[in-house]
């Protein structure tokens, strides 16, 4: 047996042996594979940081070609209890404005270090989601991490991402803007959640973003997962208290593997009360793995900005082809319209995007 | 496992009829709305493309994306980029992030600090608007370089601010920011009293404004005073700008004139109004508001 062959055969038996803990990936990969955001990812709502399982996958199972000898090694520990990590995306972009000339760009879109520190073994860790570039750096998450985030409650403290519908790669989609909960927007406060067999659970108390400045409110999240091999659905809900205006918002999102195919929705409601507007955003995406290492991402997006007035509603459409050629590397190409009132020259442009993503 | 594959095959059902749905949906024809989205109200104009005229970029880039966060009393930096305060607020007026640099510095775009914020190369904090390019896009250089085009040209007030029907109206203050009984999430940069005409800068002098700080209740005992600076910006005469010597600490604030003849101040023409209300000693109050600071 090769090096090749042996480490298929150790990701097989992870896989199985790990089908009967709660599980997740990039949500798409989560749906594709039955698992809930855990089982790759350290953080266990999802997102940064892989664990074990998520490297033995970006290695293995997601690459169009596997690479022998030189990754073998690697699994993100620089000891046995500090785990590192990150994602660096650059692309070249073009977006089209109706009455504008066209304007393109190359840029680095993100780069992001993770590091997990464990304390105690599964009880007691630290976890740092930095942003390097653009900008400076920024610190996304810092967390300290109490409890068992594979079976049974564990406590987060400190700053960290909201639980609230797919923690979708592209921060931009209405659903993520309407709701203002997405991987730019951490909030500090604690977090409780709770992981068991096929339920996933958050319930999180943070400043909120209205209140960063004033200390004048409180933000409620929360979120409950319900997680099968082939479908899954989820219910989530927020609210915010704040001088400058309330904020309510629910969500509800499904996914469901059909085939090759893994579908993604999700519908939300925000009502602002010092804006006097409720707003609707929905999502569906489809995921067709067309070959090992290559994803074909079609997605239909809806938000009404604000239920009172009619006529103003937004639609928005991308196809994205994803590859990976290699572990730890991936090209996105994409195309999105946005449909909006004819008479906002924005909410009518297209873009196109190549990106090249690198990840560890 | 009956209940997983009805819930499974209901599921299916969802997403097929969702996808059908969603793909179907339409945008908004726009009917009955501006550029903004915002119900056409009868008697005003409607907007129009994006252009280097101070309108236009407000109609198309202040509003729709700006005042999203940059609105009342917790707008970042104080900075209000609503249709009634922005152009009083971004002209001449020092940043607070780098306050060697004007927001807008007419004629000179690379060194006004609205340009490096949009583009991203400012000194401090992050790009904006706030979040892109990841949770929305950032304005793209056609946006940036019309902004750029109006700072070039001058950064000259809307026109309707400065037509004949406009000059011909009584002299009046038009906007006072923070304006009376405000709750400001952090203590304000400034003080803005706009007027509809330009101002007469030699009567300045005869002006000097504090902050006295409230105790709780219903009648006003100053319990602090912070000292303030009046000043017109060179490049807006039409706004008067006051700015406490130090922050102000939570709590309820009152802004006094004092003036050496009366509490009156010119336009250009002569005309004359009268600077805030009379307190219970006489003194003129341009606003009262509160501040609230995290301890």
């Amino acid at each position: 047996m090769n090096q090749r062959s042996l480490l298929a055969a150790v990701a097989i038996v992870v896989l199985l042996l790990l089908r009967a803990a709660p599980a997740a990936a990039e949500p798409y990969l989560a749906v594709m594979t039955g698992y809930k955001c855990n089982v790759c990812h350290v953080n266990p709502t999802g997102g940064g940081l892989r664990n074990d399982f998520g490297l033995t996958y970006a290695k293995v199972l997601l690459p169009a070609e596997t690479v022998d000898n030189a990754l073998d090694s690697w699994n993100g520990k620089v000891t046995d209890r500090l785990r590192v990590g990150g994602d660096l995306r650059t692309d070249w972009s073009r977006v089209t404005t109706p009455n504008s000339p066209s304007a393109q760009s190359f840029s680095l879109e993100q780069f992001r270090v993770y590091a997990d520190l464990v304390i105690l073994p599964d009880r007691l860790g630290i976890y740092v989601d930095e942003q390097i570039a653009p900008d400076g750096s920024q610190n996304e998450e810092a967390y300290v991490r109490y409890g068992n985030t594979t079976d049974g409650f564990y406590v987060k403290g400190g700053q960290f991402y909201l639980p609230f519908g797919w923690r979708l790669q592209d921060q931009t989609a209405f659903v993520r803007e309407v709701t203002g909960i997405n991987m730019t927007t951490p909030d500090k406060g604690v977090e409780v959640g709770w992981e068991h067999s096929a339920w996933s659970a958050e319930f999180d108390l943070t400043n909120g973003a209205a209140n960063a400045s004033t200390g004048s409110g409180y933000q409620v999240t929360t979120q409950v997962v319900y997680t099968k091999p082939i479908w899954r659905v989820g219910i989530a809900g927020s609210s915010t208290s704040s001088t400058a205006g309330d904020r309510r918002m629910g969500g509800l999102f499904a996914g469901l593997k059909t085939g090759p195919i893994a579908w993604l929705a999700e519908g939300d409601v925000v009502h602002d009360d010092s804006l006097e507007r409720t707003l609707v955003a929905g999502l569906l995406e489809a995921d067709w793995r067309v070959l090992k290492g290559h994803n074909l991402k079609l997605t239909a997006e809806y938000e009404d900005p604000d239920r009172a007035v009619r006529n103003n509603q937004e639609t928005r459409y991308s196809f994205v082809y994803e590859y990976t050629p290699l572990p730890f590397l991936q090209l996105r190409a994409g195309y999105r319209h946005y449909f909006g009132i004819p008479q906002n020259n924005q909410q009518n442009q297209q873009q196109t995007f190549f990106e090249l993503h690198g990840y560890f | 496992m009956k209940l997983f594959r009805t819930a499974a095959r209901g599921l299916t059902g969802i997403f097929c009829a969702g996808f059908v749905a969603l793909l179907a949906a339409c945008a908004g024809s726009g009917e009955g709305l501006d550029a903004n989205g915002n119900p056409i109200v009868p008697g005003t104009s409607t907007s129009s493309p994006l252009s280097a005229d101070f309108e236009s970029i407000q109609e198309n880039i202040f509003t729709p994306i700006c005042s999203v966060c940059h609105a009342g009393g917790s707008a970042p930096e104080g900075l209000r980029l609503d249709a009634a305060n922005s152009y009083n607020l971004l002209v001449g007026v020092p940043s607070t992030e780098v306050p060697s640099l004007m927001r807008v510095k007419p004629g000179d775009p690379a060194n006004s600090y609205i340009i490096q914020k949009l583009q991203g190369i400012a000194a401090v904090g992050k790009q904006m608007p706030d979040g892109c390019p990841t949770s929305q896009p950032c304005l793209t250089p056609t946006q940036i370089g019309f902004i750029q085009q109006w700072i070039m040209n001058g950064a000259p007030p809307a026109a309707a601010s400065t037509s004949a029907a406009a000059q011909s109206a009584p002299f009046a203050v038009t906007s006072i920011v923070p304006d009376s009984m405000e709750s400001m999430s952090a203590s304000p940069p400034q003080v803005m009293v706009a007027f509809n005409h330009e101002l007469d800068a030699s009567q300045l002098v005869t002006h000097s404004a504090h902050f006295e700080k409230l105790a709780p209740g219903s009648t006003p005992v100053v319990m602090d005073q912070v000292p303030a600076h009046l000043a017109i910006p060179g490049a807006n005469p039409r706004a008067l700008m006051i700015w406490p010597a130090r922050a102000l600490s939570a709590g309820r604030y009152r802004l006094v004139i004092d003036a050496i003849s009366s509490s009156q101040i010119s336009d250009i023409a002569g005309q004359q109004v009268a600077l805030g209300a009379p307190d219970e000693r006489g003194e003129a109050v341009i606003s009262t508001f509160d501040v609230e600071v995290l301890p």
